[in-house]
């Protein structure tokens, strides 16, 4: 007999492989964008998963490396455009320098809050990641060289060889692309032998120190990569609007990608992605009719959360 | 002959409390040694200073001859010793095999290994088959922890504190909770252990106790009372009087 899961996602591949095609039939190219958006997003809530569903660290301040990925395309379009970098370092819109660049920056500063974060546990880590987010949010309001408030537009998407910038599609499949590769390294990772410490750390750090761990380096490393993975989402998510702004690093924005998580089902990388495919479509069509979609997604969660312990995921299971 | 483990005048406060009061003992090598007292006699806290979860206020640690007072936990586990829990502490997502497996691996060294999958790698999983049928759980292999029997899951906590390779098992109650049957069947498997692995032993169950033991050291208010084999321990007026007498 061939299995549910397998039917469903089946199903859900060969539905985001026809998107545009399914989208220009019902005449409703705004699908396209959609799609993007949840690809874009749940490329962060995966690498979130990583952390919460898979060691135990809720961490609360993802925003922060989605922004600094964002930022990072951001920043080298405007000097690009403009003048150099303290008058010296060229800007850069071309995919493969400026995308591996956002990822680094994301991971670099993950690797900085994550050691100073990791120093605590349960509720003062979740406060010193969001306070560490603010910051960075603070940061870039004052930032007005680069807009502060008001973000930063730029004119054109990262350049990639034999693709043009405008074509809404091939923006649409490349995010598609990079998504089914996180998905398919993440899956690789959690089932390694680093995978396993990880999972042995959610289910008992005081157990995987008596055997002999030193589980600090293991959530340092996880964070780290979550942090990079982050920062790629949030480079596309610039390249999607050809714009960034500080709410990508707003507490709000954290929270919204704690929420993919937990409602998609935590600890499985499927999940966030359905959690973020949840979100965004739930949202745009709630807009429609309120501003305060937040009144109908709340109700939702907490129903979720109380009788789907494993998420939409495990509900569909 | 040196002792395996060498305890010099421990100290710990927690404020005004004194739970280890200038206690002294040692442990030989391949010897199962009890500690016994009653409850709040800082057996739990002896543990977790020898173990390392927690730092002592004064005195030392030795152990294979070497000062191991400052080292952290998994500098202790390396060097030979390893501790179980009171309360059963086991990884209940992961199948009994995967418990024993990961803790091979962390035995192994550094696990930033990032893409073979570990549940294939026999570097793991045969010496873990191999310990699971040691301590009776062969074919329980894939029941995944939170479905074992308390007692079989136990029994897994022992597998998993000899997989790390260690001379030296810190067992803090290992027959809390269990049942007759079941506490005969753990005083059998760590009757095995003799002369292999030398066991510092805290119990309540006073039959495994005086079954097992070697030489008991009573704890009472943080400190040791009284040091002996068995018998002697038994036959001491002041343990009478401060332990055994009030439990009958």
């Amino acid at each position: 007999m061939v299995n549910r899961r397998t039917v469903l996602s089946a199903a859900g591949l060969l539905l985001a492989l026809l998107l545009p095609p399914l989208a220009t039939a019902l005449g409703k190219p705004d699908l396209v964008t959609l799609g993007t958006q949840i690809a874009i997003y749940a490329i962060a809530a995966a690498s979130l998963d990583l952390l919460i569903g898979y060691t135990g660290l809720s961490s609360f301040g993802h925003a922060a490396f989605f922004g600094l990925g964002g930022y990072t395309v951001g920043i080298l379009a405007f000097h690009a455009a403009g003048e150099p970098i303290f008058g010296l370092l060229p800007g850069a819109t071309e995919a493969w320098i400026v995308w591996p660049l956002a990822i680094l920056t994301a991971a670099t500063a993950a690797l900085a809050i994550g050691a100073l974060s990791l120093r605590t546990e349960g509720v003062s880590f979740i406060m010193i990641t969001l306070a560490f987010a603010e910051m960075f949010f603070f940061l870039f309001v004052s930032l007005k060289t680069y807009g502060g408030d008001d973000g930063l537009g730029f004119r054109r998407r990262s350049g990639l060889p034999g693709i043009a910038p405008r074509d809404d599609v091939a923006f649409y499949y490349i995010c598609l692309a990079a998504l089914a590769a996180v998905l398919f390294l993440f899956s690789r990772l959690v089932r390694s032998r680093f995978g396993q410490v990880l999972q042995g750390i959610r289910q008992n750090p005081r157990r995987m120190a008596a055997i002999g761990l030193s589980t600090y380096r293991y959530k340092l490393a996880a964070f780290t990569i979550a942090g990079a993975g982050a920062g790629l989402s949030g480079a596309l998510h610039a390249n999607l609007l050809r714009f960034v702004s500080p709410d990508m690093l707003h507490w709000t924005m954290s929270g919204d990608f704690m929420i993919m998580v937990v409602l998609g089902g935590a600890g499985s990388l499927v999940g966030p992605v359905i959690g973020a495919a949840a979100m965004v479509l739930l949202q745009s069509w709630l807009a429609q009719w309120t501003e305060h979609w937040m009144i109908v997604m709340g109700p939702i969660l907490v129903l979720v959360v109380l009788f789907a312990r494993r998420g939409i995921l495990g509900w569909l299971r | 002959m040196t002792p395996l483990l060498e305890v010099r005048s421990l100290i710990r406060r927690f404020g005004g409390l004194i739970a280890t009061n200038n206690l002294s003992f040692e442990v030989a090598t391949g010897e199962i040694h009890a500690l016994i007292g009653p409850n709040g006699a800082g057996k739990s806290t002896a543990i977790a200073l020898i173990s390392g979860e927690q730092r002592p206020d004064g005195g030392t640690i030795r152990f294979n001859g070497a000062d191991i007072t400052a080292l952290p936990i998994a500098a202790r586990v390396t060097a030979g010793m390893t501790r179980s829990f009171q309360i059963t502490s086991v990884l209940p997502d992961f199948t009994a095999l995967e418990n024993v497996a990961l803790v091979f691996q962390v035995r192994a060294g550094h696990s930033f290994r990032f893409w073979r999958p570990a549940a294939t790698d026999r570097a793991l999983i045969d010496p873990a088959h191999a310990m699971l049928a040691r301590m009776g759980l062969a074919d329980r292999a894939h029941i995944p922890a939170r479905d074992l029997a308390h007692g079989e899951q136990r029994q897994l906590e022992l597998a998993m504190a000899l997989a790390t390779g260690a001379r030296l098992l810190l067992l803090d109650e290992p027959m809390a909770g269990l049942g007759t049957t079941e506490s005969q069947a753990m005083t059998a498997l760590l009757a095995n252990l003799k002369g292999h692995t030398t066991i510092l032993l805290v119990e309540h169950d006073m039959d495994a106790v005086f079954a097992l033991a070697d030489r008991v050291t009573v704890l009472v208010y943080g400190q040791a009372i009284a040091s002996g084999p068995p018998d002697e321990i038994r036959a001491n007026p002041a343990v009478l009087e401060a332990y055994l007498g009030e439990e009958g």
